[in-house]
């Protein structure tokens, strides 16, 4: 039984899993952190597939790069800090979420489900763990932000998690050795937004 | 396109403005001949050029050393070579140069058509002249600009003139015919077209490929336009719209006919019955027009007189005696001009040698036929008054009667009741005719077993009335009508029909220049073409209609300016997402959604509601998209103008502030530069040896060893080009700067 069960986890994981990529930009464009990971809810295991290539990892910093473009307007338009969804880059279904603080650093969630028509298609194949994986969509789905990248769950996770980064980056920037502009290199902030990322996303 | 003007949210079409005369400026630059310039700006470039004879080799050597990747370049020096490239003889280039318009384009494209159907003797009589398709060839190419403005009133009675009217001409055994002989559908051979066109461009005219408009701002590519205007006349007639369909049909005998008056009755009742007439859903309502074509060698003016006289009688005012030489022209002779040549191709003439032509003729051979000044001259007086003293005349009075009979029937409130009734009614007697299993549609005038509605059905005359009224670019009556009876044919399932006037609905508001209500309409279109997206591509899989309502959303909503390039920039993602186009339409389509975004220009003290980067990222994808197509020349078009875009977003120093996007952009930057090398290298036919060295000094670039390199580089093509000669001087005088600014 338990072996059974696991096998359409195993499937299901890959099937819902987010993968996300934050930034945080100086008001000079310079990213000072960057950070990428995956879900760890409904199974999943905070491991970030992106959809691009190994090799195209670079996609990622363009999209977070042209959604500036969104943002410089945004940030006149919306009076609060998080600004939510501001842009999408349709080709590979990616979802920039963007958070301002008032230094001017700007953090940028970018957001992307997997591949979906594929991989159910794949896992549909598998016969034997057809009731089981039906099972545990449902779960997977209801517990998950993953489903929709902008339904109103989600900007509420993201907004719990942009908080909480908020709140660590300013304790780092209040760091005396901190310069305004550096990039963070403190592993206490990069465990801490990971633990955010867990938590919420 | 993407001129500064663009920006505003409304633009009256290219016609109204007093700067564009479209005939004066092309009839120069239609007859390869005479070499002009397209553009003043670079006018003394171009002309050193064309003094050089193998332009576009010494234009491409002459950019070589202005296109290295270092980081530090800037849009002030990236666009000196795309001047020097500018307009070389592409056959699209003298065509459309700056001050032409994609609107212009699209509203040309919908222009009248008109059938034509000559006697055997009169095909005989041009055939020896040296057109092999008859007298419908002849005349064709003229067709397609119309000398001179031509006034057009709308349905409120307020005039206008047009300077870039044009009619097509078909032949009349052709229509609702597909083109047999090619199996492959549209797409594909757009495809074709288009790779062949690349391989072309790529050997003969190197880097002609992409033009700039005098401010600097990103032109379309001829490209570009080649393939929006293979989209744009690609399908044959449908029985959706009646763009296709002919409005008038030209009939002509020639003086040498034994019989004129039997024969001209002959081919009349070819149009109405028998084999060659049309199909059924064409309308038969449409103008005859007489032409008597005389022979000027061989007959007797008076004789022709005299018959033009009793068919005057005979047929009213509807005729010309068109007068014609007989004998064939060559380029030898004292007024000989060439024919100019035929716009719109379909893809499968392009693929069928009829495109043939062009490439010879920038070989210096002529595959054309020529022509005698005083031909030209009286064919075009002949369409002249074709078009102006019947065709449109025929077509205001149309819409006209048409508005009045059919049109206000149903905005009457006794039409609103029957449209309605007859929906409940349709609703009532759902089961009996489900049993029935007779046509199934509500109002019983669509045929849904051939689908079509009959011609004389109120909705094929209201859809031909608002086809007309496009075609005499009263948009505003067109969308109106577009837009009373788009609902009809979802009620009728008659899902092409639904798709097409959906998408004319959208398509003449975006024309429309006084919509000024820009931005609350803009979600009402989008949602139209939506509908007629989901209708062709659905309902009728019929993707080249679907390709085309998508594209010529993305070309309207990008002139629009303003929020609109955002939802341009959306729906040509949606192309790609689709999967409409081939290979290389991908990669025109990247390029057109950073041209989308790149028009896109900020405002306001703050410099904010750019797309800056949006379209550089995109543009950069394109290069990477080119380069992997094994088009390095494109691909660094594409890299120049990203770096164009990126100038004003990036620090001084016009670095990436990331770190992989900036390995990636120089990879790239490189690989670019290496295939480009290489590729001129073999075209060049140079010693293979001199591209090592080339390479290593593309590694060792920052040592500013320039001018070495530069000699390197020249010296195989000088030997080679050396014979053609080949003048260094603007180039020369020409580098330094930018050397200077390398240094910097």
């Amino acid at each position: 039984m338990a072996l059974s069960l696991r096998n359409p986890t195993l499937i299901n994981r890959d099937q819902h899993k987010m993968s996300y990529y934050f930034t945080i930009l100086s008001p000079t464009d310079t990213p000072l952190f960057n950070i990428a990971f995956g879900t760890s809810k409904g199974g999943g295991d905070g491991i970030a597939r992106f959809r691009f290539p190994e090799t195209a990892q670079y996609m990622n910093q363009f999209i977070i790069h042209s959604s500036l473009d969104i943002l410089e307007e945004a940030q006149w338009t919306n009076g609060s800090m998080y600004l939510k969804h501001i842009d999408t880059y349709p080709p590979a279904a990616a979802y920039i979420t963007a958070f301002l603080t008032p230094s001017g650093a700007r953090f940028l969630l970018l957001h992307q489900p997997p591949h979906l028509p594929s991989s159910t298609g794949s896992s549909g194949l598998g016969a034997s763990s057809l009731l089981g994986s039906a099972g545990s969509t449902t779960r997977a789905s209801s517990s998950s932000i993953a489903a929709n990248p902008t339904s109103p769950q989600t900007e509420e996770a993201v907004r719990q998690f942009m908080n909480e980064v908020y709140e660590n980056y300013v304790k780092t920037a209040m760091n005396p050795f901190y310069k305004q502009g550096m990039e963070i290199k403190s592993p206490v902030f990069r465990t801490r937004v990971t633990a955010a990322g867990k938590k919420w996303l | 396109m993407t001129s500064p003007g663009d920006a505003a949210p409304v633009k009256p079409p290219p016609s109204f403005s007093p700067g564009v005369a479209r005939v004066a400026s092309t009839s120069p630059s239609r007859y390869p001949g005479e070499q002009e310039p397209p553009q003043s700006l670079d006018a003394d470039l171009a002309e050193a050029r064309s003094v050089t004879s193998p332009g576009p080799l010494s234009s491409t050597i002459a950019d070589l050393p202005l296109r290295p990747g270092s980081t530090h370049s800037r849009s002030g020096r990236s666009s000196t070579p795309q001047l020097a490239r500018s307009s070389v003889g592409s056959p699209l280039d003298g065509r459309f140069d700056g001050s032409e318009d994609i609107r212009s384009l699209i509203i040309r494209s919908f222009s009248p058509t008109i059938a034509v159907h000559a006697s055997e003797d009169t095909d005989d009589l041009v055939r020896n002249k040296g057109f092999k398709g008859g007298f419908w060839e002849l005349i064709r190419p003229f067709g397609e600009t119309v000398p001179g403005k031509v006034v057009i009133r709308d349905s409120i009675g307020s005039s206008r003139a047009w300077e870039d009217y044009g009619v097509r001409f078909v032949d009349f055994k052709g229509i609702g015919r597909a083109p047999t002989g090619r199996d492959s559908g549209p797409l594909a051979q757009m495809e074709e077209v288009l790779s062949k066109h690349l391989d072309s461009s790529e050997g003969l005219l190197g880097a002609s490929v992409r033009t700039r408009d005098v401010l600097g701002y990103p032109a379309t590519t001829p490209l570009c336009k080649l393939f929006l205007q293979q989209l744009l006349c690609s399908g044959p007639a449908a029985p959706h719209e009646t763009f296709g369909h002919p409005v008038a049909n030209v009939i002509a005998i020639s003086s040498r006919n034994p019989a004129p008056l039997e024969t001209l009755r002959q081919l009349y009742a070819d149009t109405t019955t028998g084999n060659k007439q049309p199909p059924e859903w064409v309308n038969q309502e449409y103008l005859r027009y007489y032409v008597l074509v005389h022979d000027e060698e061989r007959d007797d003016i008076t004789e022709s007189t005299k018959l033009y006289d009793q068919m005057k009688r005979h047929f009213g005012l509807h005729c010309h005696l068109l007068r014609l030489r007989s004998s064939q022209c060559v380029v030898t002779d004292d007024d000989s001009m060439q024919v100019p040549q035929c716009e719109w191709l379909s893809p499968s003439e392009h693929l069928s040698g009829v495109g043939e032509a062009e490439a010879l003729v920038d070989l210096g051979t002529d595959g054309t036929p020529y022509l005698f000044d005083s031909d030209a001259t009286s064919i075009r007086a002949f369409i002249r008054e074709l078009v102006v003293q019947s065709v449109i005349p025929f077509m205001e009075n149309k819409v006209a009667v048409w508005n009045d009979q059919v049109a206000s029937r149903r905005r009457g409130i006794s039409g609103r009741f029957m449209s309605m009734s007859r929906r409940w009614a349709g609703f009532g007697s759902s089961s009996r005719t489900s049993i029935a299993g007779s046509s199934g549609g509500n109002s019983g005038n669509y045929d849904s077993v051939q689908h079509f509605y009959g011609p004389d059905s109120p909705e094929a005359v209201l859809r031909k009335m608002a086809d007309f009224a496009f075609m005499l670019r009263d948009w505003k009556l067109s969308t109106s009508t577009y837009e009373m009876i788009r609902s009809d044919f979802g009620n009728d399932k008659a899902w092409k029909y639904h798709a097409g006037a959906h998408e004319m609905c959208a398509v003449s508001m975006l024309l429309n220049p006084l919509a000024t209500s820009a931005k609350i309409k803009l979600d009402s279109v989008d949602q139209l073409f939506e509908t007629a997206c989901y209708s062709y591509l659905t309902r009728c899989s019929d993707a080249p209609h679907a390709l085309r309502c998508l594209s010529l959303a993305v070309e309207l909503l990008k002139s629009r300016g303003g929020s609109a390039t955002e939802s341009a920039a959306k729906w040509a993602m949606r192309v790609m997402d689709f999967g409409l186009v081939g290979s290389v339409g991908q990669i025109l389509y990247t390029e057109r959604v950073a041209a989308c975004y790149a028009c896109k220009t900020p405002h306001g003290a703050a410099k904010w509601g750019g797309r800056r980067r949006k379209a550089g990222m995109w543009s950069i994808l394109a290069a990477d998209q080119w380069l992997k197509a094994g088009k390095p020349t494109l691909a660094s078009a594409c890299l120049e103008e990203a770096e164009r875009l990126y100038a004003d977003v990036l620090q001084a120093d016009g670095a990436f502030p990331m770190p992989e996007m900036q390995s990636f952009v120089d990879n790239l930057r490189h690989a670019v530069r290496v295939e480009y090398l290489e590729a001129r290298g073999f075209d060049a036919k140079g010693p293979p040896a001199p591209e090592d060295p080339v390479g290593t000094e593309e590694t060792s670039e920052k040592l500013d060893k320039r001018n070495h390199r530069r000699s390197l580089i020249g010296l195989p093509m000088q030997l080679d080009a050396g014979t053609l000669n080949m003048t260094p001087g603007p180039r020369d005088t020409e580098n330094p700067p930018s050397d200077d600014f390398e240094r910097a």
